[in-house]
Parts: C-alpha cells; structure tokens; sequence
C-alpha cells in the first residue's frame, strides 16, 4: 500500500470500494445502519472543509469527548485530513480533567458527543482561549441551548458542502500534501504516576505499526467484523480501530449503548475483539455466578466439561500433540457446553482476540483457552504501542509472547525492559525533558519490570517503582498478586500491602457487589448497603478462603496474611484509579494509611470516616466499623 | 423558564366531586396553560388523582366544566379524551406485565393506527409501512428516555424505577398534546429522581407540550415546575410561582397543621 497517511488509505479505500462494501455499522433506533466506504470518505470531506471554513487551520490539534461512534471516527479522519492531530479524551473525565487536556494540547475545537458532554467544555470554555467552537454530535437536551460556541456535527458538514461548493480540489489537495511526518493523533499517558503527558503519534507510525501489526495477526483480506468498544483515546483503539479498520478493510462495528455491548456483540458476532484485562475479568466472573445460580443438570454439565476443557488448554500451551482419545474427549466437551456458552457471549465467530494494558490473571487466559478462546495478552504501551505479541498456536497463559518483528528488547541489569522500535513514536508534546528522559543510547526505558524466558516470551512483572520490599529485603510484586484474587468471582479489586517496614503482606479487599449480593441472598443474609454486606462475617469468611487459595500458589514470603473488606469500592472519580481503571497505588496507600496501620496493629476492628465524592462532585462523609481479619482463621 | 405566551389549553371551572356524601372535590377553578410545567401539590387525600381522573374522564364531576381548546370533556368517555390527545401516567404503573417494553409502546400507538386488524395481521402493504413508521416514533421516544438496553425485555422483570420510566414512555407514544403525570417519581432514589426530572424537562423542552405533574418531593417541585396549585380537602388554597408558595400561610398550615 501506497498511502503515507490515514486520510490518503482512507480515499483510496473510497476510490477502491466507494459505495458497494460497508466500512462502518452503529445501531441506532434499534436497527444496525450502515456506512459504506464512499459514506465514510464523504462525512470526513465534508467535516473536515466545514472546520476549515470555521477556522481550523493546517496541524491544528481538536480534542474530541464522547462513546465509540462514528462520528468520532469522522472527526479524527477529518482533522488528519488538514494534517492536524486528534486529541482523545475520556468520556468519564471530569472537567477539571478535560480542561487540562484541551488546554494543554492547544486544542482549537472540540468535538462532543452529548449533553452531558457538552456541559463540560460550556463549564470551562472561559479558560480555554483558544477553543473556537465546540461541536456536538448528539443533540438530544441541547435544544433550549442557546451558547454561541456550540454548533451541531450536521450544520458543520452543511458549511463544508458549501465550502467545497467554493474551493474544488481543496480537500484532495491538502490530503496529497498530507506526510508521514505529520502527528495524527495524541494520547495521553494514563498517569499512575504524576500528570499525564501527550504522547504524540505521527501519522507514518499509525499506519506503519498497524500495517505490519495486522499483517503479523493477519487482518487482511478477511473482511473481518470488529467491535468497537475500548475508548479511541486509548492507543489500542487507535492502532486497531481507527487505523487497522482502514488499513485492513475492517468493518468496524459501534454499540447503541454501553449498556447494550453484551447484547449488540451477539448480534454481530465478531470476528477480532479487544477486551481490557477488567472486562475478561467480568466475563469469568458473570459466567462462573451464573453457574451457581444454573439447575443441577447444567451444573453437572459445567463440572464435568470444564476440566476437560482445562486440561487440553494446558496440553496445547506445552505444545504437546493432543492425542486422539482426548480430542474425541474436547469435541464432546466443546459441544455440550462450550459452544453455547461461547454462543451466549457472543463470541461463537472469534478468530484474533487481545487484551492488554494491565496484568491478566493466568487463570482467566487458561479458562477462555478451555472454551476455545485463545486471548493474546500482548505487552504495550502508549509511546511504542505493541512490543509483544503472543503468536497464533503458541499462546501461553504466563507470558506476553515474542517481541514482535518491528521491536528489538533487552533487560537491564536491574530487570528493566527496554525497547529500540523501528517506528519510534514522536515525544511528548511540550514535554522534551521528559522524552529525553525515557530514552538513553538509543534505548527506551518502559519502567516496567520483567523477564524473557528460555523460549523468548516476555513475562511482565509490574511496574519497576510498584516492585515492594519487606523487612529482611525479599522483594515481591503486588500487582502479580493482585491479578490473582481478582480471579475469584467475589473479588472486584485488591491492594496489596507491604514494604520495608513491615514484616508480612497484607490486603484491602474491594468485595464484587453483584456476585456477593447473589450469594448473600442465596443463605438469606440480610444487608443494606455495600458498606453493610462488606462486613457481614460469611462474607469475610468467604473472602477469607478465597485468599487461602491463592495464598497457596504464592511463595511463602508474599502470602496475605491479614486482610480487611473495604467499605467502598476503589473509585476513578476520587483518583483513586486512573481512567483506564488501573489502581493508583501510592495515592490509595496514602489515603487508607490509617487503615493499613490497624491491618499491622492489635485490634481486629477499625472505625473509619471516609469522605466519599459523588459524580457531581459532592461531598459527603461515611462512618463504619471495618473488620480486620487474619488469614486462615475462621472465627 | 416559564414562557410568556400562556394561553389557557385545559380551563377547569367550578369542579366539584362526590362519592357518596363525601366530596372530593369542591369547586375548583384551575387553568393549564400552553408552555408551562404545572405542579398540583397538596397533603394525602387533597384530591390530586381526582383531578387527573376528571380530566382524563376516569370520573365525571357532578358540577362543573372542563374545557380542552373550548371543547367539553366533562361528558366523555376516557378513550375519546385519549384520542384527543390528553395522555396520562398512573400512581400504580399500568402497563401490560407479560409483554415486552416495545410491544407495550407499540400498543400505546394504535390510536394512531389507521388500517384494521386485517390488513395488520397479514403485515402487508399500508399497514407494513405505517408498522415501521410507528416502530420509528417508538424508537425516538426509548432513545430520549435512555431504554435501549430495556427494549427487549418484559416488563414485570423490571426494577420498579425502570417501570415507571415505561409507564412515561408509553404516555409519550400516543403523541399527546397535554402530558399529566400522577407521580412519576414515587418511590424511586435520589439518582433515580434526577434522571426522571432531566426526562420531563427534556420532553417539556422537545415536545412543548404543557405538563401537569403531581408530586410529593418538595425539592422537585420547586425546581422544574413553572406554576403550583395546591388542594387541600378537595379545594385549592394556593396557586402561583413556587417562590409564592414557598412562602404561602396557608400552604405552610395545610403541610404542618396548625400551630
């Protein structure tokens, strides 16, 4: 392929297919629309000379807000097209957030989705000088609106039908002049630690990482259906959504709702997915509760399969030859329970499944292997994008995989991974401190710690600064034990403690409300609140045994040994995750450092007054009694 | 805001109402104009529902008129005042439980189904395209009242609030002209409250259709109504701008009794 540029892949794509293959599908009023290739070519034309009759000029940044959509697509095409850089912020941002994003990346317009996003750049529009307009795409409650700086995302493309009315040519003029050094796209570092910072993507390395990311995984020539979920501030979305699905020819499918994903997946049943580590998570735990809940008959059923299922998974990773008998065995398996199962989750066509951007417990990748979903939990991050990537028939469930052929790894002494990509991202943007700083001889240091095994996998650890020391100097790493309760189905969330000063490891435990509601229900405990259930004493004896479990798999040194349910869920909008739900260690150690000095002292209650911020951002106060509890011993 | 063009939709004069020897309502004058959202307050027992069920022709007052744009319906039969255009919600959620949410919105259309069950039942033809028509209007109303991860499923295995917002959804589906909601937000949490508070603002803003609301939360009230009227055993006391009756003795007294 030709093209240097998205916008350039996207006209030929328009030139090639124009009005006979469907580029994008959105359900809307219940029925799936659809968007051919010349639809898609035309929205970002229009859009694109509608900003620029507006005022956008060449390299301008424009942030948008807002669900997967393909307007959102159409916006960030469009500002590529007059070789600008689109700026993605999460939909869940505060506006303080939002205004640092907008603000800092020096965007000139704003593209939103709805109301309620909308009401976030009318908030802070006065701090933002820059910002000309701010566009929105849904108009639903904006109709008494009467703030000049709004327009709507169809008056934009009737300016741009006009403009290209007055200036033919302009548009392909501008894309031909389009380069591979121009930066397309921004995204924002998550900020475990410290301000995010704007990694900048130029435009060569989005089309020259996915072309040959998709050519390693095969997404061409396929037709694929690919579902587009994961938010397109986030580099992945970036990498396969927006670029692969031009590059490769994907059609790239839009849910109605967030809440309608489950559904609207079976309805599609795709062929490449991306799933967060979180939402596998939530798959095994909906499907293992769901379970407890089944008749006897398919209880017996899901006991008896599930291990077979287990057991080829685990003759497949070490590579051995399944023998006949077993496979005769797994075909029984696959159809009694497997298929339908896969069928109900919508997953029946997969063929490319991922996940990435947090430590995946090793158990969920084994138990979706055993339904015949083989999840590659590649290794990347928002400067470098895929770095590692598990290759079809030698996925295993420990490790992240190969590096892939494009980027060349070694550790550092201390066991620092670092990386020499041939498609080097472009810095942060006003930030070349900081870019110097992460690269020395040639040598991009990712501050995350792991090693490579005798075959050449990759096994991520954590986070170099999350690496935890206890009294006597073992070394041990939270997060691997973290992943590994959250694989109980009653377990949503867990901070793991320890350090220097203390001599053994202990827990905060976030209990999964659903799951636990279920079985409170089941033996006819009564509770109230989250608060309330947390504390039930065989709610904490549940958790305790779960710990237990895992306490076995972990060497010696690094068992839990004393744990408290926490009164309240981890939330992003008290900072205590980042956006992309990854605990923000340091920050909640720091809040609950009363709580973490009873979890060493004598008494096993604690009274806590915890200041909660609702979604408005109001305040209010808690006031509970939390248990604390030892390991293994059950009152 | 309340607009300034404020003619009378609905006037309601002299209504009085009787069951037996007790009267539930007693010569009330009451005006509902266009571009308003109309809150009826009052103790338990004040008459509220009443009111609503007179307009709509549930009851018929033994004295008294109300006229909707200078027509009478103090005589007719609920479904004429349906097809009028006057469309209601109820205190205690009437929806068909056994069906979908779609098929209930569904349902709610056939006032303005034109073709007979014949032609309907064979899905042919007129009647094809004036099912898809309809099925549109339905789909613009789940998508304004956030329902459509609910479309599909039945009614009676819905959480309470999520009926009611059915209940809401179906009075929208018979395209009315006058809105009155018999509190729709009885029952529900704080969360649950503002997201039916946004959706009757949000229809008031969209349809501009006038909206009489009963409601026992005060804090409601006082925010998106335009204009109060506030009964007391069967008469009203009060009417004006909720900064009125803030601040109205008589209200205060009805509400916390005598000193």
């Amino acid at each position: 392929m030709s093209a240097e540029t998205l916008p350039q892949a996207l006209r030929e794509n328009y030139r090639k297919f124009g009005a006979r293959v469907v580029a994008m599908r959105v359900k809307d009023r219940g029925v799936w629309q659809e968007y051919t290739w010349e639809d898609y070519y035309l929205k970002v034309k229009y859009f694109c000379l509608g900003l620029i009759s507006l005022g956008l000029e060449k390299g301008d940044k424009v942030s948008i807000l807002g669900e997967n959509k393909p307007e959102w697509f159409w916006a960030e095409l469009a500002v590529q097209s007059s070789r600008g850089a689109a700026v993605g912020i999460f939909t869940d941002c505060l506006p303080e957030e939002v205004k640092y994003y907008a603000e800092h990346s020096d965007s000139t317009f704003a593209v939103a989705h709805d109301q309620e996003q909308v009401d976030k750049f009318l908030e802070i529009k006065n701090d933002l000088s820059k910002l000309k307009k701010v566009i929105y795409w849904d108009p639903k409650g904006l109709w008494t609106y009467k703030d000049p700086i709004l327009i709507s995302f169809d008056e934009v493309i009737d300016l741009g039908k006009d403009h290209a009315n007055k200036h033919p040519g302009l548009f392909d003029e501008m894309v031909d002049q389009g380069s591979g050094d121009d930066i397309a796209a921004f995204c924002y570092t998550s900020g475990t630690t410290g301000l995010p910072k704007g990694g900048m993507l130029s435009q060569r390395w989005l089309v020259a990482s996915a072309t040959e990311w998709g050519r390693l995984d095969g997404w061409f020539g396929k037709n694929y259906e690919y579902l587009s979920f994961i938010p397109p501030a986030w580099i992945t979305e970036q990498g396969i959504g927006i670029a692969g699905s031009i590059l490769a020819g994907m059609v790239a499918n839009f849910p109605e709702e967030p809440e309608t994903v489950q559904e609207n997946i079976r309805e599609i049943g795709p062929h490449i997915l991306f799933f967060g580590a979180r939402l596998w998570e939530n798959l095994n735990r909906m499907v293992q509760a769901r379970m407890i809940d089944s008749t006897f008959l398919r209880r017996l059923i899901y006991r008896i399969t599930l291990p077979i299922g287990l057991k080829v998974a685990d003759m497949k990773t070490g590579q051995r030859k399944i023998s006949f008998p077993w496979r005769v065995i797994y075909f029984l398996a696959y159809h009694a329970l497997f298929r339908q199962l896969r069928d109900r989750l919508g997953l029946s066509n997969l063929d490319v499944v991922y996940s990435a951007g947090a430590a995946v417990s090793p158990d969920i990748i084994k138990y979706f292997k055993a339904l015949g979903i083989d999840v590659r939990l590649f290794y990347g991050s928002t400067e470098q994008g895929v770095m590692t990537m598990p290759r079809k028939g030698d996925i295993r469930p420990e490790t992240s995989g190969p590096p892939v052929p494009w980027v060349e790894i070694k550790l550092s002494e201390e066991g620092e991974i670092l990386i020499k990509n041939k498609y080097p991202y472009s810095g942060y943007y006003k930030n070349p401190e900081a870019t110097a700083e992460k690269i020395k001889d040639g040598w991009f240091y990712t501050g995350d710690f792991g090693h490579m095994n005798e075959d050449g996998h990759l096994i991520v650890i954590d986070r170099m600064d999350d690496l935890k020391e206890l009294a006597g100097g073992k070394k041990f790493s939270p997060q691997y034990t973290e992943v590994r309760l959250r694989f109980s189905p009653y377990i949503k969330d867990a901070l793991i403690v320890g350090g220097p000063d203390k001599e053994f490891v202990t827990a905060l435990i976030n209990i999964d409300l659903e799951n636990m509601g279920r079985f409170a229900e089941a033996r006819h405990i009564a509770y109230t609140t989250f608060t309330d259930l947390s504390q039930k004493r065989e709610v904490t004896a549940l958790i305790n045994k779960e710990i237990a479990k895992v306490n076995l798999t972990l060497p010696e040194w690094t068992r839990v040994r004393r744990f408290v349910n926490l009164h309240k869920e981890f939330d992003a909008d008290e900072d205590e995750l980042t956006r992309t739900r990854k605990l923000r260690r340091t920050f909640v150690e720091d809040r609950y450092k009363d709580l973490i000095d009873a979890l060493y002292g004598d008494e096993d209650a604690y009274k806590v007054e915890a200041s909660v911020t609702y979604r408005d951002g109001r305040k209010g106060v808690i006031e509970t009694s939390i248990h604390v509890n030892e390991v293994g011993d059950q009152k | 805001m309340p607009e300034k063009r404020s003619e009378a939709v609905i006037s309601i004069a002299g209504l009085s109402l009787r069951f037996g020897g007790l009267e539930a309502l007693h010569r009330v004058d009451l005006e509902i104009r266009s571009g308003e959202i109309l809150a009826v307050i009052g103790p338990n027992g004040a008459g509220k529902t009443c009111l609503l069920n007179c307009i709509n022709g549930f009851y018929h007052p033994y004295k008294g008129q109300i006229l909707y744009r200078n027509k009478d319906l103090t005589r007719l039969s609920p479904h004429k005042i349906a097809e009028l255009g006057i469309a209601r919600t109820f205190q205690n959620i009437e929806l068909f439980s056994g069906l979908s949410v779609l098929d209930n919105l569904m349902a709610a259309r056939h006032v303005h189904m034109k073709h007979g069950a014949l032609l309907g039942c064979l899905f042919f033809g007129p009647a094809r395209r004036e099912e898809i028509s309809h099925r549109e209007d339905v789909e613009e109303i789940i998508d304004l009242l956030e329902m459509n991860a609910i479309r599909k499923k039945v009614v009676a295995s819905l959480p309470y609030g999520q009926r009611k917002r059915v209940d809401l959804a179906r009075a929208l589906c018979m395209d009315p002209s006058v809105l009155l909601l018999d509190e729709p937000m009885a029952g529900m949490n704080v969360e649950e409250k503002e997201d039916m508070a946004r959706f009757i603002l949000d229809i008031f803003e969209l349809k501009k259709i006038p909206v009489v609301l009963i409601e026992h939360d005060m804090d409601v009230v006082m925010d998106i109504s335009h204009r109060i009227a506030v009964l007391d055993f069967g008469t009203k006391i009060a009417e004006g701008l909720p900064s009125e009756i803030k601040n109205n003795e008589r209200v205060l007294k009805a509400y916390l009794g005598e000193e």
